[in-house]
């Protein structure tokens, strides 16, 4: 029997008698494993220590997100417009913090004196505060959700000034970074649950993820949208394995629905969680007939697609556009034919072909891009890790690759076994490599990859998790343990010299 | 459980002799810039095609292992640097594309010696994409040039070398500057990092020896 069979629902830790309780696999209590807890608290905790340590709107589009919050908070309407134009509280204290100097000049650092401490909490007191923020730059036609909860911690400090409100939003924030190692703890759990002591491995190199830890510990709603990913592939494979009922149905459209609600890049994984939902119904089909099927199919669309719904006609209704701000979002021009898009998009990810035509000439963005940007890569993408350090990571993420390819050789029968599970995880990760490859296209040529950055790859963080614990399985069973032990001591590294890279570039 | 212990341990000793050697090393430190002291920059050229943009009266010291120019690009093409005089190249670097930002930093061999009178050049090709050339106004005859053209200013150039103090030496500073620019100022802010990582450095452990078994 090797990692990727099958095993029974009631594998592991679940006692006996649970077997034998007669409600759905899926309505039994989702006891939450300990490590996998420990591998929660662990990222929520490097999320919180990166909030610190990253200067207040030093991560990509912060003051824009903060504006929505500050909008949707303050006056309890979405932001009426993408100009970059903030609030006067907000542009008062980014001007205090010199953010535009700092921004994007890895040569300048944060503020570094005292006197520039009191001149800040002296603009700070004496900042008028004026209610709402109509304008919020590039976060406004992004959807409500994430930003709706962080008008909680928003509210809770509004006595405070834009510091204290940063800093209460962003340590909310680090609990999606929480919630995120803690589903793909539990997804590789599903996904390999012959291999217990793997998934400490994958749970735990996910939490200590230094991209993740920076982006969570900061407002943004990719932090909110990695963790209803992190869910997303969690309850596909529960219900790959388990089989699908009207609450696992539920459970999967509920998910999708907030995924949408969260960001709008969730669209790309769309497509893959609505073909896993239909292979789902078929295979239910077989077992609990075809209209029980249908109704379970039905559910989990009607749910997923809610927000979509709810918001057009929220928009209808107003007189505004059908898609409303979002509509701007994705109008923007198309630069070439659809060939010359697919020509881009391959070349985006995978090397050039002969007969295409170079669209990143002197660049590889399989390793510029994407490999370089995992290594490190902060800031306002402005703090990148030591050109050599790029290069020796290959040697590692070489290593990893081959104990995972072996991985999947030893366990080819059950690969087959499971195609059509992994064909739905691989359809979510092409969908969202997509959609970052079609939109980088609308701006080129006059940027070569604008959405190339690693985290719009994040939601693929359980992937992630259950690619590393491939690995480390692939050692074999004496070996493996410890190999998944320095899986993760070489994580924690990561993510400790990519924080006192963070040190230096701002505070050195 | 044994072989996982010894390899915990092993990779914990690992990172921590990566930490010490770290701290051990001294940050770069400019030895010589060309910004003027309270000048913001400016646009000096902007340019949508390959191009080499050159600047003379330059001075290069002595242990200079890299060249900072101020080019901006929102994704930067590979830089090719030179430095000559006299018609003969005295130090050069290459960069490769995709730096961010508004500054690129090439790596050169350090000169044993400092030289002055020298030429600077920065070339690089391009394809669609734009490079702003950052500087300052400066008189004709030190202004820089490129295709053929006069450009109305100076190109910012920092030249850094190792600096003397150590990152260990320069702990407290560090953790000073790491409690400015909040709203409630002050050394808790290092001291609550340096704590939140030991527990998570803690939890990891835990994790290790109780899951991997």
């Amino acid at each position: 029997m090797n990692v990727l069979d099958r095993a029974p629902a009631s594998s592991g830790t679940r006692p006996k008698r649970r077997l034998l309780a007669t409600a759905p696999a899926s309505v039994r209590r989702v006891r939450v494993p300990r490590l996998a807890a420990i591998c929660a608290l662990v990222a929520t905790l490097n999320a919180v220590c990166w909030s610190l340590i990253t200067p207040a709107f030093q991560v990509p589009d912060e003051p824009d997100h903060f504006a929505y919050v500050k909008q949707l908070a303050e006056t309890g309407r979405l932001p009426t417009s993408d100009a970059t134009q903030l609030s006067q509280e907000e542009n008062i204290t980014l001007n205090a913090l010199h953010q535009s100097i700092v921004r994007l000049r890895p040569q300048r650092h944060a503020i570094a004196s005292r006197s520039e401490q009191r001149a800040l909490e002296h603009t700070l007191a004496a900042t008028p505060h004026e209610s709402g923020s109509p304008s919020a730059g590039l976060a406004a036609s992004q959807p409500p959700l994430y930003y709706a909860l962080e008008a909680i911690p928003y509210s809770i400090g509004s006595a405070g000034n834009v510091l204290d409100r940063l800093q209460l939003m962003r340590l909310f924030s680090a609990l999606f970074a929480g919630l995120t190692a803690l589903f793909a703890f539990l997804f590789v759990r599903e996904a390999l649950p012959r291999a217990p002591w793997a998934w400490t491995v994958g749970g735990l190199s996910v939490a200590l993820a230094p991209l993740l830890g920076f982006m969570s510990g900061a407002v943004n709603p990719d932090a909110l949208m990695f963790a209803v990913s992190a869910a997303a592939f969690y309850c596909l494979a529960r219900a790959f394995r388990r089989g699908l009922d009207a609450h696992t149905a539920l459970a999967i459209g509920a998910v999708a629905a907030l995924g949408l609600a969260s960001k709008l890049n969730f669209i790309g994984l769309l497509p893959g969680i609505l073909a896993g939902l239909a292979i789902l119904s078929v295979r239910a089909a077989r077992r609990r007939g075809r209209a029980a099927a249908w109704r379970m199919f039905a559910l989990g669309l009607a749910v997923a697609i809610s927000p979509g719904v709810a918001y057009a006609a929220h928009n209808v209704l107003a007189g505004q556009a059908l898609l409303g701000n979002t509509a701007a979002h994705g109008a923007a021009q198309v630069s070439g034919s659809l060939l010359a898009e697919l020509n881009y998009i391959w070349q985006l990810y995978l090397p050039l072909l002969p007969g295409m035509t170079d669209d990143f000439p002197g660049l590889f963005p399989l390793r510029q891009i994407w490999f370089d940007g995992y290594v490190g890569l902060y800031g306002w993408l402005d703090t990148p890790m030591p050109a050599w350090l790029d290069t020796l990571a290959l040697v590692p993420a070489a290593a990893l690759a081959l104990l995972c390819g072996r991985s999947l050789y030893t366990a080819r029968a059950a690969v087959r076994a499971r195609a059509l599970e992994l064909a739905t995880y691989a359809l979510m990760a092409l969908g969202l490599l997509a959609l970052i490859g079609v939109a980088s296209f609308h701006a080129f040529p006059a940027e070569d990859a604008e959405f190339g950055q690693v985290r719009y790859l994040l939601p693929l963080l359980a992937l992630l998790g259950a690619v590393l614990a491939l690995a480390a399985r692939g050692a074999g069973r004496r070996w493996g343990p410890a190999v998944g032990a320095l899986i993760i001591v070489l994580f924690l590294a990561h993510d400790v010299f990519s924080q006192l890279q963070e040190i230096a570039r701002y505070y050195g | 459980m044994r072989r996982v212990r010894v390899a915990f341990a092993a990779g914990v000793a690992a990172l921590a002799l990566a930490l010490g050697l770290t701290l051990s090393g001294s940050p770069a430190s400019v030895a010589r810039t060309t910004e003027p002291r309270g000048v913001e920059e400016e646009p000096i050229a902007s340019t949508e095609q390959g191009q080499t943009y050159c600047q003379g009266h330059e001075v290069l010291p002595a242990g200079v292992t890299a060249i900072r120019v101020w080019l901006f690009a929102a994704a930067g093409p590979a830089l090719r640097l030179t430095v000559s005089a006299g018609g003969r190249l005295l130090a050069s670097g290459r960069l490769g594309s995709h730096w961010l930002g508004g500054s690129a930093t090439i790596p050169v061999k350090p000169l044993s010696r400092a030289v002055s009178g020298a030429t600077l050049c920065v070339s690089f090709r391009l394809a669609d994409e734009t490079v702003i050339v950052q500087g300052s106004p400066a008189p004709a005859a030190l202004a820089a040039y490129g295709g053929g053209i006069r450009l109305h200013g100076r190109m910012w150039v920092e030249d850094l070398r190792p600096g003397h103090s150590s990152w260990a030496s320069l702990i407290p500073a560090v953790v000073c500057a790491m409690g400015l620019g909040r709203a409630q100022p002050g050394a808790w802010v290092a001291l609550l990092v340096l704590a939140l990582m030991a527990s998570v450095a803690a939890l990891a452990a835990l994790a290790v020896l109780r899951g991997l078994r």
